[in-house]
């Protein structure tokens, strides 16, 4: 019971989620400050998503409620959270099939590439010079991610991995303070993982980012995140630095199958 | 030469036009015919009933048509904004179901309003042009107009954030964008643009009723856009063109031509399941240009 809040960017008070007869998410609380990379991990069904679904406004919380920058989150769509500078990937990739790898990424700049119309309707040349601009920024953050030399081609006829990456430079487009990333490195190599490890540890420092992320493979967690939690059944059961947790009996347990999956909890 | 099929092919086009924006949103209203109707009803209430205008003179005052396309904008607009809020809400078929009605409901409404003139409706409208040509230009005119407004929108925050809606409304709402405000927006074009096109029509038709806007109306102006292509606007542009004119052209086969007009409708989309225009097909097109004669030098 802290009396004093502690300066974070993101804060869980409480939250749970229940549906149906299902507790996704059971008196969730954690903190996550500014500049951090903060690690979530759990067994299959243990909420990450379902967390990531509640702050992002996806998901309405049954209990409790989610701070950004102590404000509420509260009863704010998708489209609000994002515009506070909060952005996710999605664990099965929901990328725009049907546009551009470079339109994909200029979706994501939705917020920042608005133009006046008659300049729009009649292609003057400052609306074009917008659009150049624009365009621009979208190139420079594929290249981020190499994906610049694929940027003309559709986004569903990427490889899975290029499908990864640009959804990462997607989200990145939105301009957020706070990045999601569920499950990022699913189906990845060891040399992919690493990569990604590293790129994300970049991006972090280039904009200034705080970043939260799902991933199940626990060594690369322990070496990325500054902080972990760590959910079973919805409930979070340890928090702390990557030595903290890798030693916490309730993690042992949860991941050494003190309870065989599936069962009730 | 006559210009009365021409004028019905261009009406046409800008009635596929008007299904294919919501649908760019991912979108399947079939309210069109319902603002076409609202559109020719104020062309025909004003120029009939308001002497003001100049229904009485030997050509009816072209800025008087111009008065009544912007009305018939704005009340179409206003009724699409009053609409669309709440039933934009609803997906795919429901949404069709939905806009249907919304049609039944205006058509009951104006086989039964004191002022539509009933089964009968209005008549004698006055016409502001003395030959179909005269119509053909106004509506080739608008026609331009809401092709230009599709292939900018193709460059243009709005269209992107449309096609994103349409791929997947969740992931686009996570972007940022507003896609209520997207969906309403596409519908209240698609709306301004039926009204629009019922203005023209109505006078061209010298006559209006409630059987202008019916299921059959909503089911063709579909098929427009089915039959052309959903994917890029130059395919219910086709659409319209082509299934405007086939019922007239198949005339001498007699009463074999609705079989066969059906017949292609259905042939349509199981040879083109996409519609006969894919935006792959326009690239294809203009890289190859098969319309051109291959240069004297080309062989050597
Ligand atoms: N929309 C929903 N409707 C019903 N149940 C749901 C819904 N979303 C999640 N659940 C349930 O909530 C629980 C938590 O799911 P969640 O996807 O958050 O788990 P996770 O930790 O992300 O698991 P994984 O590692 O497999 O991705 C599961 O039992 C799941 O079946
Ligand atoms: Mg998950």
């Amino acid at each position: 019971m802290s009396t004093l809040p502690a300066p974070a960017l993101l804060r869980a008070e409480g939250v749970g989620c229940r549906f149906g007869g299902v507790r996704a998410l059971s008196n969730v609380n954690l903190a996550v400050g500014e500049g951090e990379i903060f690690g979530l991990i759990g067994p299959n069904g243990a909420g990450k998503t379902t967390l990531f679904n509640v702050i992002s406004g996806l998901t309405r919380a049954s209990e409790g409620r989610v701070l950004w920058r102590g404000g509420s989150l509260e009863g704010l769509g998708p489209e609000r959270i994002s515009r506070c500078g909060i952005a996710r990937t999605f664990q099965n990739l929901r990328l725009f099939d049907n546009l551009s790898v470079l339109d994909n990424v200029r979706v994501g700049m939705h917020r920042v590439a608005g133009a006046p119309l008659a300049g729009a309707l009649l292609a003057s040349p400052a609306f074009r010079r917008r659009q150049a601009e624009v365009q621009d920024q979208a190139m420079e953050l594929l290249e981020l991610f190499d994906l610049a030399a694929l940027a003309p081609q559709r986004a569903a006829d990427l490889a899975y991995g290029d499908r990864r990456r640009l959804e990462m430079a997607r989200a990145l487009a939105t301009g957020p303070s706070l990045l999601l990333l569920d499950e990022p490195a699913a189906g990845m190599n060891p040399a992919e993982k690493d990569d990604l490890c590293a790129r994300i540890a970049r991006i972090r420092e280039r904009f200034a980012l705080t970043v939260l992320i799902i991933e199940h493979h626990v060594p690369l967690m322990m070496r990325l995140c500054d902080r972990l939690a760590v959910l079973n059944f919805g409930e979070r059961i340890a928090l702390g630095s990557p030595e903290e947790v890798r030693h916490d009996p309730r993690v042992i347990e949860a991941y050494l199958g003190g309870r065989p999956a599936g069962q009730d909890p | 030469m006559d210009a009365t099929l021409p004028v019905q092919m261009v009406l046409g086009a800008l009635l596929g036009l008007s299904v294919y924006l919501p649908l760019a949103t991912g979108q399947l209203s079939l309210a069109t015919p319902g603002f076409y109707v609202i559109g020719g009803y104020v062309a025909a209430l004003l120029s009939t009933g308001v002497a003001a205008l100049g229904g009485g003179e030997p050509s009816y005052p072209l800025p008087s048509l111009l008065l009544e396309m912007g009305l018939a904008a704005l009340l179409a607009a206003a009724v699409a904004v009053v609409i669309g809020r709440p039933v934009l809400k609803l997906r795919g078929i429901y949404l069709a179901i939905a806009t249907i009605a919304l049609v039944e409901i205006l058509r009951v409404l104006n086989l039964n309003l004191p002022f539509t003139g009933g089964a009968v409706g209005i008549f004698a409208i006055p016409q502001p042009f003395a030959d179909p040509w005269g119509y053909l230009l106004l509506s080739a005119l608008l026609l331009a107009a809401v092709c230009w407004l599709c292939a900018r929108l193709g460059a243009m925050r709005l269209g992107r954030a449309q096609a994103a809606v349409r791929d997947d409304e969740l992931a686009a709402a996570c972007m940022g964008i507003d896609t209520a405000q997207v969906k309403l927006t596409a519908f209240v074009i698609s709306a301004v643009i039926a009204a629009l096109t019922g203005v023209i029509s109505a006078h061209f038709l010298n006559t209006w009723n409630a059987r202008q806007g019916s299921f059959d109306a909503s089911i063709t102006t579909l098929a427009f856009v089915v039959f052309g292509g959903s994917r890029t606007w130059v395919g219910p542009v086709l659409g319209g063109l082509v299934l405007t004119a086939l019922p007239e052209l198949l005339r001498p086969v007699g009463d074999l031509r609705l079989i066969v007009y059906g017949l292609v409708i259905l042939a349509g989309p199981v040879v083109f399941p996409q519609g006969v225009i894919t935006p792959e097909r326009l690239q294809h097109w203009a890289r190859h240009r098969p319309w051109r004669r291959p240069s004297p030098r080309a062989g050597a």
